[in-house]
This record gives structure tokens, C-alpha cells and sequence, in this order.
């Protein structure tokens, strides 16, 4: 029977055209081929229903399960799972699929489940699930970590991973192929294999792979369906009246701040995307400083601020009361909001893609039109705003490359596993060697994590008495059966690191959201800080709780919180150098270039303007150090490695020390004696030649590895991360990473936690390619070498960048010898 | 390196001791015992050659040094008894002729039994020699006359130089009240001190005590 007699459909396109509306083509594409059993990619923009094009293709099938039945029979539960990246997403889908049930008169049970969720509410599901369950990555894992959870699954027929695109180059997306494994083989095992695997992807540049990553199996039936449907995007800078407004360096941008009034004050509803939850706190402040009128009418929301607070804001923003909201990457995604019809994105997105995605927040029905306004924090800032324009005209968006051979995250997988109902290592291993991820895991590695979960370590060395993974006798499944031990793996499922968190709560009761336990360290009983935008008065530190009390104060310090500054993608980093040739020669239609042009004058009378075929090399001296600036515009990541490359290669020239600080433009090294350079030099030390080799050595002799070591050692349950309100005392078990670093450097050398920390520098951030590609370029072009004697408009956010490495090939005792007379001076 | 403090001389190695050549004593602190033991039983994965590569470096000192006493200066044993300290009172088994000398630390709660059995002697709160106090936390020293060695914060220096540098250290303290020592093992975190500008710092680089 084709699809489009059967009941189920009947009875949605009834309902759709109860309203006046008619499926898109893609949707009818989804329903149909997931009815024919195939899995697959949804690929649509934003606003155009991508939602129902799989939620309604279950619920079709549903329908049509149901009537061919025997009424009386036992129901079915879990029908099918919808992994979110995000908390916010799932309240909101979850309503709009309650109220399609509710039309359609399935009764079926949409259920949320996620660190939001109330303990009564995970007890209830655990009796019975509901037949949709809404669900985040790290929680489907804690799923699996529960006793009788292989009996979960049976019926389920569908799993779809919504923003896909944003899991993808995660690990979060390993938690979800790892869980996609388990779950298909748990069917195969039962010999009821009816389950479909669809991911929901925005653009991105590749989304073949994004299909491999969800769907490794290529056998399988699956296809990707594209939405042809365009969204339109109108893009405008908010421009300083001349450019001294703007400084040379910076994040905040409040400068301008002003000008957002007037788009505020004509909008229905404004999102401000600010890039941290610090600097999102300065905002609301500033501009409630700025417009007193706005209180009451604007809020803040990130993901620090306390659950029932973030509910509030987004009921408000649903229901059209709020004028404007500030928010972080916690609204990024697909919640739909219909009053927002602006959006402003304050600070470069350092992307395309993420700013289209925020761009997408406004306008989010089909057909009407995004309007996003882009407000610079400093003055180059505006060069890259025309960038970005170019780039999304174009649409040259960004591939998300997907994340493989992660061995923190598998050693946390089977832990998790070993605490639910036990698991086969020769099962597992076939289902893991099938994910995407770990296609590539060698039967020796696979036997060293089993030896590092079992014995601790290498088996020829290890004592009986280690204790965390063990085969259970009866049934040959290997478990844990510590208690302490599965309690404490639970609280550290996931593969988000944060700092210990604390919760922030008011002497008279409510809880307002989360700081730090490093900020609150440095203050006293009487400071106050701003959270949820509210000024609070520090009272002490009770049971892990932060209690506060209003402040009287008008101004306070913001808390930071630890996340990392997004790096310039490498597609933004080509507009980019091309947009700077087009500032000089006026070849251009941007009014950004037009403002920035005296920036770039300059530039060219204290250095260069660096064409388009240039590199552009500035050596500085002033009373700090001797400087060389280098700016191959490749973005901050490949920058970080190239200035250690390029620092290893002077220093094998004679013993120096350096240290080393880059954005997304350039890099800086700095020292204290005089940096040998002359156009051979610079030639040698940016040369393509011998650069795998060259690279590892820089590598090792930095920290870079040791830095990505602080995650692994958290996924991988070596270091505790403290959980919000939960805190453990166990003061005893307490180490750092780093100190796991330096002993696994010395006594455990083939550790492959070690080997991954290594591999994170030099696959992931390096992108090996793109620095081969750039050195090439480099060696094509003329690298200008100029003698400032100041610093200049390019340099100087680099200098003023606080982040540095370090770099020496000089004996320590030299170098400390010279750092005492500093001190003692 | 070899030092002088209240006119006695004191040598500090960098394997993380104090030798008291008068004395024939060799002195170091916080060296947790079976900490690695301790954190495998937990389900964490310290390399089990960790403690040995401890007790291996006492070797070294001893031979270098041929003390008559060893006082640990507290810390001895991180938290129980384990497989950890079996290999330790096997270690021990070759130096018969060694006084093993403990003063408590905050981590050091065996049954007084427990360590009569492995031949340690206990000292509670300090060990005192002519001059000086080696007592675990400095603070609680109550002998007015005598200069307190003490452990227990495992205490690191970092220092800067032009052209934004920085390095970090364990290291030993001499300061005007008293003295700290660094953490003998090596699974040890550090906690960074400042000292004042007429203060002695020692930093344990990995060839040699320099000071800073």
C-alpha cells in the first residue's frame, strides 16, 4: 500500500490543511522514506518544519501500527528517542509535539529527560517510559549506566539526532554513536531489528560525512534528503560614526552600545548573542545603565543562570513579553521563538555558520526574512564583519570534521556500561569497531583500554588490588561492583569539562544560577558580583551553596567562567585576507572598509598593509623584549602552532627563550635577547620542508598536549570535576591533570590517554593541511619584513592578549639565573 | 647545594632531602606512602611503578649520604595500609642498621601498633635536634629556641623574568621564622608560596638546587 493512502498520513494531512498548510516536499520525501526503512540526513534551514519531517514520520507509522493491532494487546512504550544538544530545545519540542499528538488524538507520552529533569519525574519514567523521549547525549549515557536498561529499547523504532551539525566535531557526537551502537545491538541480540537512525543537520560543508558519522553502516539503506528552500538574510554592520570610537583591541564593544537603543526600541523582540557569559552579565548591565526604561522588559540568558530562571525567560520570549533578551551560545539552536524578529551578534561569530545559525534566530517562520545586525568590539572587527557578509553570500560554510579514536571517551562508555547491566567485551568490541569514530581502533588498543579499565595499566605490572572493572562470574559479563565507585561515574558522565561549579542561592531562599569555585575563592563576605544580571552581595559559603543577598550597589565585578574563545575558521581566514587588499586599493562596496580605511593608513605609514601574495613580518623592540609579529591570518589554532613551529626553528639556530601569544590575525614572539631574522631566515623557518617532524618537536616542547590533557583526564574519570550542588568530599582521591601528565610522561610512557592528548594537537587543532597549505602560500609570496618602532594597528591586540606559551631551547639554570635578578632588583 | 642556617650546615639535594651532616641525619617530608595504592583501589589509574620509583630514590640518597637516622617529617603513609607499604617493609628489610624516625603528619593515623611493627619510631609533635625543630605543620612549634623545618604544604616557587617568562618549581623555603621543605614524592601537587625579598628560596630543577 503507498504511503499516502494509509491512514497514519490521512490523518496528518488532515490536520495540516485544518490550518491551511500543506507539507513541504522534503517532509513527504522524509515520511516516505523512513516508512520504506531507510535512515538517513535531514538537511533544511532553520523555520521550515524540520522537526515534523521525522517526528511526523513516526507518528504516521505509528498510527498505522496501531490500527493493524489487536487493541487489547500490551502497548509498545519508547517509540523513539530525539537526542538535543541542548536543554532549552527539548522543552520546547517537546510542546510542539504534545500539542500534534493532542490534534491527532495519538496517546502517546512525550517525555523529557536531562540534568533538568526532577528526580520523581526519572523514577516515573523508569516504571514506564514514555513513547517519546526527549533526551541530551550525556543523559541517554546515564541511561545506559542504569541496571535493566538493556530492556529499554525493545520497541523503539527511531532515533534522531536534531542539530546534528552542532554534535558532529564533539565528542558529544562519540557519546551519540557509541549509544546508537548499543542500542542496535541490543535489537540484534532480541532478533528485532526495526530501528532507523536520521540525523537533522543545518548546511554544512560536509554533509555526506555528517551522514557516515550518524549512519556508518553503508550497506544500509539510507539516504540524505535536502530541504531546497532558501532563507532570506538581510546582514548590517552597526558602524561607529569614525573609527577612533573603536579601540584597537577587545571583546566587549559597549562603545557602541548606544547605537542598539534605536533597533532595540523599533523591534518586536531583540536577541543579543553576546560570545561569553561574562561579558553577557557587563551587557544587561550597561544597557539597563544606558536605558533605565528597559527594566522589566529585557533579561539575560546563559547557560549558568539557575533552570527555573531560564524557563521563565523563554516563556516570556515565547509569549512576546520581553523587548530584549541577551543571550550566549545557550540559545544557539532551533528553539523557535516567533515575536523575535531581530537578532544582533555582538563580537566576531568567528564563523559563518554559527552566524547564520544565530542569524536564523529571527524570522522563523517560512518565508519571512532573518535580520541580523553585527556590532564590532574593536576596529578590525569591522574588516572581518565584511568578511562574513562575503562568505554568506556566498555560502562557503564550514565543515564540522567529526571526532575519532577518542580514548577518554570509550574508557567512559564501557565504565558506563560495566555499571548498567554488565557488558561482553567481544560484542562490544564489534559494535565499537563499527561506529565511525573507532572504525580505525587496532585489536591492540582495544585490548589496552580493557587492561586500563580492568588490571589499571598494563597487566605486568598492575596489583591485584586495583579495583574498578571486573568479569562477573555467573554470567561472564564484565561489571563494577563498587558502589562508590559506579556512584561517583555517574556524577561524571558527559564530556563537557567545566570548572567546580557552585550553585548561588538567596539567604531568603530561590536559587539564581551557578559560578565558579574559583571565582568565589576570591572574594570576600560583603563583595558583591553580578549573576542573572542581578546585583548580589557575597554572604558565605554554606553546604557547597553560594548564599547572597541583594546588593545596594550600582556597579559590580562580572564572575568569568572558564570556555574557550571560538577560533576563526579557515574559510573566514581566506575572505579575510582578501577583504584587507580591498581596503587599501578601495576596490570595494563595504561601508565597513570605508570606516576602517584610516586604521589601515596607519598601518602602512608605522608598518605595512600585507597583500593578499605578502606575509607580513614586524620586529619590534621595545623595553619588554624584542618582538616579531607574524601575520599569516590563518586563524588562532593553526597560529598556536605555527608560532611554536617557527619558535623551535629560531631556537635551533642559538639558545633563546620565547614566549608565545597569537589571535586570530597573527602571532607574537616575544624575548629577551635579539630574534635573529633577514629574509633567508624567514623563508627557512616558515618552509614546508620536514614539517611533520618539525612539528612533533615543537609540540613536545610546549604545553599545548598537556592542555588537552585536562579534559581526557576528566573524561576519562582520572580527575574529579566537582558537580554543581553535588559536591563529594573526597579530599584524598583528589589529583590534578597535569599531575597525571607528568607521572603518566614518566612511569607510563605508551599510555594511550597520553598518545591522545598528543593526537588532539596534532589532528584536530593542527588540521595538518591547512598549515602545509599555508606554508606553501607563504613560500609563494613575499614576505615583507618591516621595523616598527611602535606598535600598530595589527599588532597590538596581540601584544595585549593575555594567553601565552612558552618556548626555550636555552639550559634551565640560565634562565633562571637571569629571572632572579629581575626579582630581586 | 650546601647551605648554613643558624651555623650548622645542611645540604640539599635534589632528589628532595635535607642531609644534616652533623646529625648524620638525613631528613624528607610528605612522602604518602601508598598514596598510588590508595587511588588503584579507587578505580583510578596511577602507574603502580610510582611508589617504587619513590623508594628507589631513597636508595639513592642513602647510599650517597650513609645517614644513621632517616626522619620522615611527616606524611609518611598516605591513608591506609596497603599493598603499597608491604613493599616498603620489604624495601626496609635492607637497612637493618637505619633509625627510621617519624614525626606524625596529618595523614599519619596507624595504630601506634602498626608502626612498631614496621620499626618506625614515633615523635609527636616534633623531633628536635641542637638547633633545629622538624615538626610537620611549622606553626604549631612551640620550642622558642630552635629554627622549625617543616613539610606538609609541599611548596612550589614560580618565577619571572623579562619578556613575559615564567617557570614554575617545587623548592625549598628558609624563611625568617621558619622553614618548609618540599613533598617527597612525586606524586605531589605544588602550592605556589611568595616569599619576601629577604627570604632564601631553593628551586629543584631536574639537575640541580639553584638558588632563586
Amino acid at each position: 500500500m503507498s504511503l499516502t493512502k494509509t491512514k497514519g498520513y490521512q490523518q496528518v494531512l488532515a490536520w495540516l490543511q485544518k490550518d491551511d498548510k500543506k507539507p513541504f516536499k522534503f517532509q513527504e520525501e522524509a515520511w516516505s522514506y523512513y516508512a520504506k526503512g531507510y535512515s538517513g540526513l535531514v538537511n533544511a534551514p532553520t523555520g521550515f518544519g524540520k522537526t515534523f519531517s521525522l517526528f511526523l514520520a513516526v507518528v504516521i507509522e505509528g498510527i498505522n501500527l496501531a490500527e493493524q493491532k489487536d487493541k487489547k494487546k500490551v502497548k509498545d512504550r519508547l517509540q523513539l528517542i530525539w537526542i538535543t544538544p541542548l536543554r532549552s530545545l527539548a522543552k520546547d519540542i517537546a510542546r510542539a509535539m504534545r500539542e500534534v499528538l493532542a490534534e491527532l488524538e495519538l496517546d502517546w507520552y512525550v517525555g523529557v529527560r536531562n540534568g533538568d529533569t526532577s528526580q520523581a519525574e526519572k523514577l516515573q519514567q523508569k516504571k514506564s517510559m514514555p513513547e517519546i523521549l526527549l533526551i541530551t547525549p550525556e543523559s541517554l549515557h546515564l541511561l545506559l549506566a542504569q541496571k535493566g536498561s538493556s530492556t529499554l529499547f525493545e520497541s523503539l523504532k527511531c532515533i534522531v539526532a536534531d542539530e546534528w551539525h552542532e554534535l558532529l566535531g564533539s565528542k558529544r557526537g562519540v557519546l551519540v554513536e557509541l549509544a546508537i551502537s548499543r542500542i542496535k545491538g541490543l535489537q540484534k541480540a532480541n532478533k528485532k531489528q526495526h530501528l532507523r537512525v536520521w540525523g537533522i543537520s543545518a548546511t554544512i560543508g560536509n554533509i555526506e560525512e555528517a551522514l557516515d558519522v550518524i549512519e556508518p553502516d553503508t550497506t544500509a539503506k539510507r539516504t540524505i534528503i535536502k530541504a531546497k528552500l532558501s532563507k532570506k538574510i538581510i546582514i548590517k554592520s552597526i558602524l561607529p560614526d569614525d573609527i577612533e570610537t573603536l579601540p584597537w583591541a577587545g571583546h566587549l564593544g559597549l562603545k557602541l552600545a548606544y547605537k542598539l537603543l534605536p533597533i532595540i526600541e523599533k523591534s518586536k523582540t531583540t536577541l543579543i548573542f553576546i560570545n561569553t557569559r561574562g561579558q553577557s552579565e557587563m551587557w544587561y548591565q550597561h544597557l539597563l545603565n544606558l536605558e533605565p526604561e528597559l527594566a522589566g522588559r529585557i533579561a539575560i540568558h546563559h547557560g549558568s543562570i539557575d533552570f527555573e530562571l531560564r524557563n521563565w525567560i523563554e516563556d516570556a520570549l515565547h509569549t512576546g513579553m520581553l523587548k530584549a533578551v541577551i543571550a550566549t551560545s545557550s540559545l544557539d539552536l532551533g528553539v523557535d521563538f516567533k515575536p523575535v524578529d531581530t537578532v544582533v551578534q555582538v563580537g566576531s561569530p568567528k564563523g559563518v555558520a554559527r552566524f547564520l545559525q544565530r542569524a536564523g534566530r529571527s524570522g522563523h517562520s517560512p518565508g519571512e526574512t532573518s535580520k541580523i545586525y553585527f556590532l564590532p568590539t574593536h576596529a578590525l572587527e569591522l574588516v572581518e564583519a565584511a568578511a562574513i557578509k562575503e562568505a554568506a553570500k556566498n555560502n562557503d560554510i564550514e565543515s564540522r570534521e567529526p571526532v575519532i579514536l577518542v580514548f577518554d571517551t570509550l574508557i567512559q562508555y564501557l565504565v558506563t556500561l560495566a555499571i548498567g547491566d554488565g557488558f561482553d567485551d567481544k560484542i562490544i568490541y564489534e559494535e565499537v569497531k563499527n561506529t565511525h569514530a573507532f572504525k580505525m581502533l587496532l585489536p591492540e588498543e582495544w585490548s589496552w583500554v580493557m587492561q586500563f579499565i580492568t588490571f589499571g595499566g598494563d597487566s605486568l605490572t598492575a596489583y591485584q588490588e586495583f579495583k574498578k572493572v571486573a568479569k562477573d562470574e555467573e554470567d561472564g559479563l564484565w561489571k563494577v561492583k563498587s558502589r562508590q565507585i559506579a556512584m561517583r561515574h555517574r556524577l561524571h558522565i558527559g564530556t563537557i569539562v567545566s570548572d567546580a561549579m557552585l550553585k548561588v542561592k538567596f539567604l531568603s531562599g530561590g536559587y539564581i544560577g551557578m559560578v565558579e569555585e574559583y571565582f568565589v575563592s576570591k572574594i570576600k563576605a560583603g563583595d558583591s558580583f553580578t549573576l542573572a544580571g542581578r546585583i548580589l552581595e557575597f554572604v558565605q559559603i554554606k553546604d557547597m551553596t553560594v548564599i547572597v543577598r541583594k546588593s545596594k550597589q550600582k556597579k559590580a565585578m562580572s564572575p568569568s567562567w572558564l570556555g574557550g574563545r571560538l577560533p576563526l575558521s579557515s574559510n573566514l581566514g581566506t575572505v579575510l585576507r582578501k577583504k584587507y587588499n580591498e581596503v587599501l586599493n578601495k576596490t570595494h562596496q563595504e561601508e565597513e572598509l570605508d570606516i576602517v580605511y584610516p586604521l589601515f593608513l596607519v598601518q602602512q605609514e608605522r608598518s605595512h598593509v600585507p597583500r593578499n601574495d605578502e606575509l607580513l613580518i614586524e620586529m619590534i623592540n621595545n623595553k619588554e623584549g624584542f618582538h616579531l609579529f607574524a601575520y599569516p591570518f590563518e586563524g588562532r589554532l593553526v597560529h598556536e602552532i605555527l608560532a611554536a613551529l617557527v619558535a623551535y626553528r629560531l631556537s635551533k639556530l642559538l639558545p633563546i627563550t620565547f614566549s608565545l601569544a597569537m589571535n586570530d590575525y597573527g602571532f607574537e614572539l616575544l624575548s629577551d635577547i635579539e630574534i635573529p631574522m633577514d629574509d633567508a631566515i624567514a623563508y627557512e623557518v616558515f618552509s614546508p620542508e620536514n614539517l611533520t617532524e618539525d612539528i612533533s618537536l615543537s609540540i613536545n616542547s610546549t604545553e599545548m598536549a598537556r592542555r588537552k590533557f585536562r579534559d581526557i583526564a576528566c573524561i576519562s574519570g582520572l580527575v574529579f570535576q566537582g558537580y554543581p550542588g553535588k559536591y563529594v568530599a573526597n579530599k584524598h582521591l583528589q589529583s590534578s591533570a597535569g599531575l597525571f601528565f607528568n607521572v603518566f610522561s614518566d612511569y607510563d610512557k605508551h599510555n594511550l590517554l597520553l598518545r591522545q592528548a598528543y593526537d588532539e594537537v596534532f589532528y584536530q587543532q593542527l588540521e595538518e593541511p591547512r598549515l602545509a597549505a599555508a606554508l606553501h602560500r607563504i613560500q609563494q609570496s613575499t614576505i615583507v619584513i618591516t621595523h616598527p618602532t611602535r606598535f600598530t594597528p595589527l599588532s597590538f591586540p596581540i601584544k595585549v592578549d593575555s594567553l601565552r606559551a612558552n618556548m626555550s631551547s636555552e639550559e634551565l639554570e640560565h634562565r633562571i639565573e637571569r629571572m632572579k635578578v629581575e626579582i630581586f632588583k | 647545594m650546601t647551605i648554613t642556617i643558624r651555623d650548622e650546615e645542611l645540604i640539599l639535594a635534589k632528589e628532595r632531602a635535607i642531609y644534616l651532616p652533623k646529625e648524620k641525619l638525613l631528613a624528607i617530608s610528605d612522602l604518602h606512602l601508598g598514596k598510588a595504592a590508595h587511588f588503584r583501589k579507587a578505580g583510578l589509574q596511577v602507574p603502580s611503578t610510582l611508589a617504587q620509583s619513590d623508594l628507589n630514590r631513597l636508595s639513592f640518597l642513602l647510599d650517597e649520604y650513609q645517614p644513621e637516622t632517616l626522619l620522615i617529617n611527616g606524611d609518611m603513609f598516605h591513608h591506609e595500609l596497603n599493598t603499597d607499604i608491604d613493599d616498603f617493609e620489604r624495601w626496609k628489610g635492607q637497612y637493618p642498621n637505619l633509625k627510621f624516625v617519624l614525626v606524625k603528619g596529618n595523614h599519619d593515623k596507624l595504630d601506634e601498633t602498626q608502626y612498631q611493627n614496621l620499626g618506625i619510631e614515633i615523635h609527636e609533635p616534633s623531633y628536635c635536634t641542637s638547633k633545629f625543630c622538624f615538626i610537620h605543620d611549622a606553626i604549631k612549634c612551640k620550642e622558642e629556641n630552635l629554627y622549625p623545618i617543616s613539610g606538609h604544604i609541599h611548596p612550589g616557587v614560580s618565577v619571572y623574568g623579562k619578556a613575559k617568562q615564567y617557570l614554575k618549581f617545587p623548592c625549598f623555603y628558609f624563611g625568617g621564622k621558619y622553614a618548609v621543605m618540599p613533598a617527597f614524592s612525586a606524586f605531589t601537587g605544588l602550592s605556589l608560596i611568595r616569599p619576601k625579598v629577604s627570604e632564601q628560596v631553593y628551586a629543584i630543577t631536574p639537575t640541580k638546587v639553584v638558588k632563586v
